[in-house]
C-alpha cells in the first residue's frame, strides 16, 4: 500500500461523503493507515497537511449526532473544483510562455497550469535568445495569497500596519518598484489608503464581506515612499537639472511637469504624505535639484543640511 | 527527470484523471508531456495506484477503472475527480502576474495571451485586482533594447551614471534583458570598459540601433551590483531605524549593535553613491571605518556642496 494510494482514496472518501466523516471512520474504511493509537494520529495529519498544502479545502465540521461532540471531515467538491476557464491550445501555450519568463517565487508555473489545462506549446526552453529567457521573478509574501482572495472575493480583512489596527476593504493588489502593494478602503482613516504588503505585521485577518466596492477608473495607485503615509498632505515644488530631468520625467511622470525651462531642467509638482521620505528622495539628486516649495519643506530640509554641515564637523 | 514525491504525484494525477477520463484514450507519452509527468512514473501510478482508487466497500463499482492498452489509456468512473482542483490562491496570481507582464510588453491586443487571460479571470472572478509592472523606462527604448538583444545588434547610449553622477557616452553589445525589483536592465559587452555591464534602462538617457551586429561574448550577468576586489570599503554603524541599508545593498560583513543598529562593511564603487546615502542618513548613519582614499569629512563636504544651492542668491 503506497503512500500515493493511501492519500488518493483519503480524498476520494473526503470528496464523496456528504456528511463529515470521523478519523477513526476514515481509519477503518482506508487501507494503509497504523491501528487507532497516536501513530495513526500522526499519519493522519500528516496526510491532511499534505492534502492542505496542495490547496484542498478540507473543512472540519461536527458529526451530527456525537456525544460527546466530536470532529469530522469532508471535502465540498464545490469549493475543490474550480471553474474552468476552458483555454484553448494556443491560449495555453501563450501562458506556458508568459510563464516561463516571468515567475512568482514559491510557486511552480507547471503545476498551475496543469490545473487549467496542461503544459502545451514549445516554451523554446533550451533556445539560447533572449525572448525565451526568464525575465523577471516577482518576491513573494505569506499574506500575499490570503489577500488576493480577500480582493477575488470582496471580503474585508484586518492587520496591523506602523503599529496601527486596520480594517480594509481590499480593490487591488499591486506589483510596483518591486514591491506588491495593497489598494483599498480603510475604515479607521475612512479613505482609500494603500500599504506595502512586507510591511504589514503578522498575519492577515480574513472578516467578513466588504462594505465599500472599488471606484471604477484607474485608482491613484502611485507607491513612491514619500506618498506613503498618514501626514497632512501637502504639494511640494522641485528643479530638476538638465542631466536629470529626463529620467525624472519618466519616473515622476509627465503629469507631475509644471515647467520646462530652455536649459533642459525642469520643475515638478509631487503631493507629499511622509515628508521624511520626500527629504531623502530630493536627496539622491545631490546637488542636481532643488526644493522650491513650501518654505516649510525647504527649511526642514535645509536645516538637515547645515546640521549634517556642522555635526560631521565634530 | 527527478524524481516525484506522493504529493507531487497527487496533484499531478489530479489534473491528469479528469483530462484522461473527458477523451477517447490518450497515449502515454502524451499525458506524460501534457502534465510533465515522466512516463515511467505516470504508467507506474496509474497502474499500481490509481486502479485501487475508490470508497467503502472497494467493490468494482465503487473503484476507478484504469485501461491501459498499447499505450493507450481510458479512464472512467473516476467522478469524484471529475474536475481538476482549483489553483491556489498563490498559483492563480502566478499566472496573472506572468501574463499580464508579457502581456504589458508584447503588446499584442488580440492575441492569445489576452484572450487566456480575460477567460482565466473570469473564471477566477478576478477583474483588474491585479496590477503588475515589472519595471519602468519608456516603451520605445525597451523596444529597442529587447529588438537590440534578439537580433545582436549594437545599441550606442547616451547613459547617466547615477553610482558616479555623470553622463557617458558608449556602445554596447546587449545580450540580456531583465526586470528585478521594479527596474529594468540589460547587460552587455560595454565596449567603452572593454567589459560585461549591466545597464539601467530608465538611466539611458538616449539610445540609438546600429545595423551593425555583433557575436554574443556570453550569457549576460544579471548581478545588478558586483563589488571589484579594489573598490575602496568603508564601514559604517546605522541605527536600527536604518536598518534598510543592510537589506538594500549587498554587504560585505554584518554585526548587529546592542542598540539595535548595525556595523556595515560595503564596497563603494563611486563616491557619489556613499555621498547620497550618507547625506540622507543623516545622523541615522556614521563611518567608523573607511580606506584611505575616501575623504573622512565626506558628509560634510556634500552637505556643504548641496547646500550652495540653496544659498545662491539669498
Amino acid at each position: 500500500m503506497s503512500k500515493l494510494e493511501r492519500l488518493m482514496n483519503l480524498l476520494a472518501a473526503l470528496l464523496h461523503t456528504s456528511v463529515p466523516m470521523t478519523a477513526e471512520q476514515l481509519r477503518v474504511r482506508i487501507e494503509g493507515y497504523p491501528d487507532a493509537g497516536p501513530s495513526f494520529r500522526r499519519s493522519f495529519e500528516r496526510d491532511k497537511d499534505d492534502l492542505r498544502s496542495m490547496g484542498i479545502p478540507i473543512r472540519v465540521e461536527l458529526v451530527p449526532g456525537t456525544d460527546p461532540p466530536t470532529d469530522g471531515y469532508r471535502i465540498d467538491p464545490k469549493e475543490y473544483a474550480g471553474s474552468d476557464p476552458q483555454l484553448d491550445p494556443d491560449e495555453l501555450a501563450a501562458l506556458h510562455l508568459a510563464t516561463n519568463l516571468v515567475r512568482l517565487d514559491g510557486v511552480q508555473g507547471d503545476q498551475a497550469l496543469v490545473r487549467v489545462g496542461g503544459l502545451v506549446g514549445d516554451t523554446g526552453a533550451g533556445d539560447a535568445t533572449n525572448s525565451e529567457r526568464p525575465l523577471a521573478a516577482l518576491p513573494t509574501d505569506t499574506n500575499l495569497g490570503p489577500l488576493f482572495d480577500a480582493v477575488r472575493t470582496q471580503k474585508s480583512v484586518g492587520f496591523t500596519y506602523n503599529d496601527t489596527a486596520r480594517t480594509l476593504d481590499p480593490y487591488k493588489l499591486s506589483f510596483l518598484r518591486g514591491h506588491w502593494y495593497l489598494i483599498g478602503f480603510d475604515h479607521v482613516r475612512e479613505d482609500e489608503r494603500q500599504f506595502r504588503v512586507d510591511r504589514i505585521d503578522g498575519v492577515v485577518e480574513p472578516l467578513g464581506n466588504a462594505t465599500t466596492v472599488r471606484p471604477d477608473g484607474p485608482s491613484n495607485d502611485r507607491a513612491e515612499s514619500w506618498e506613503l503615509g498618514d501626514e497632512e498632505p501637502i504639494v511640494a515644488r522641485i528643479l530638476v537639472d538638465g542631466d536629470q530631468a529626463g529620467w525624472a520625467k519618466h519616473y515622476l511622470g509627465r503629469d507631475a511637469v509644471v515647467a520646462d525651462h530652455d536649459d533642459g531642467s525642469a520643475e515638478f509638482e509631487l503631493t507629499v504624505r511622509n515628508r521624511e521620505a520626500f527629504r531623502s528622495f530630493v536627496l539622491t539628486f545631490l546637488e542636481h535639484a532643488e526644493l522650491l516649495a513650501p518654505p516649510e519643506l525647504r527649511d526642514d530640509l535645509v536645516d538637515w543640511l547645515t546640521e549634517l554641515h556642522a555635526g560631521a564637523a565634530s | 527527470m527527478s524524481r516525484l514525491n506522493a504529493s507531487e504525484r497527487v496533484t499531478r494525477l489530479l489534473a491528469v484523471i479528469p483530462w484522461v477520463a473527458s477523451q477517447p484514450g490518450v497515449h502515454l507519452d502524451e499525458i506524460a508531456e501534457r502534465f510533465g509527468y515522466p512516463r515511467t512514473h505516470l504508467e507506474a501510478d496509474l497502474l499500481e495506484a490509481v486502479q485501487f482508487v475508490g470508497v467503502y466497500p472497494f467493490t468494482p463499482d465503487t473503484m476507478i477503472e484504469v485501461t491501459l492498452d498499447d499505450d493507450r489509456v481510458w479512464i472512467h468512473y473516476a467522478d469524484w475527480f471529475a474536475k481538476p482542483l482549483r489553483l491556489t490562491a498563490e498559483q492563480a496570481m502566478a499566472l496573472l502576474a506572468a501574463g499580464e507582464s508579457v502581456l504589458a510588453l508584447s503588446g499584442d491586443e488580440n492575441g492569445p495571451l489576452l484572450g487566456g487571460l480575460t477567460k482565466l479571470g473570469a473564471a477566477l472572478g478576478v477583474d483588474k485586482g491585479l496590477d503588475i509592472r515589472l519595471g519602468s523606462a519608456p516603451e520605445e527604448t525597451l523596444d529597442l533594447l529587447r529588438t537590440a538583444v534578439t537580433d545582436h545588434r549594437v545599441v550606442e547610449l547616451d547613459y547617466y551614471t547615477f553610482g558616479r553622477d555623470e553622463r557617458t557616452h558608449r556602445s554596447i553589445e546587449p545580450v540580456r534583458f531583465f526586470a528585478d525589483e521594479g527596474k529594468w536592465y540589460v547587460s552587455a559587452h560595454c565596449r567603452l570598459a572593454d567589459d560585461e555591464r549591466v545597464f539601467r534602462v530608465d538611466r539611458i538617457v538616449d539610445a540609438t540601433l546600429l545595423d551593425e551586429t555583433f557575436e554574443p561574448r556570453g550569457e549576460g550577468g544579471i548581478h545588478v551590483f558586483t563589488a571589484r576586489d579594489d573598490d575602496p570599503r568603508v564601514t559604517l554603524e546605522v541605527t536600527a531605524d536604518a536598518g534598510w541599508v543592510v537589506q538594500q545593498y549587498p554587504n560585505e560583513g554584518v554585526e548587529e549593535l546592542a542598540n539595535g543598529g548595525f556595523r556595515v562593511t560595503l564596497a563603494v564603487a563611486a563616491v557619489p553613491w556613499l555621498e547620497r546615502l550618507l547625506v540622507r542618513l543623516g545622523s541615522d548613519g556614521k563611518i567608523v571605518d573607511h580606506d584611505p582614499s575616501i575623504p573622512a569629512d565626506l558628509v560634510r563636504a556634500t552637505a556643504a556642496r548641496v547646500l550652495t544651492r540653496y544659498q545662491a542668491g539669498q
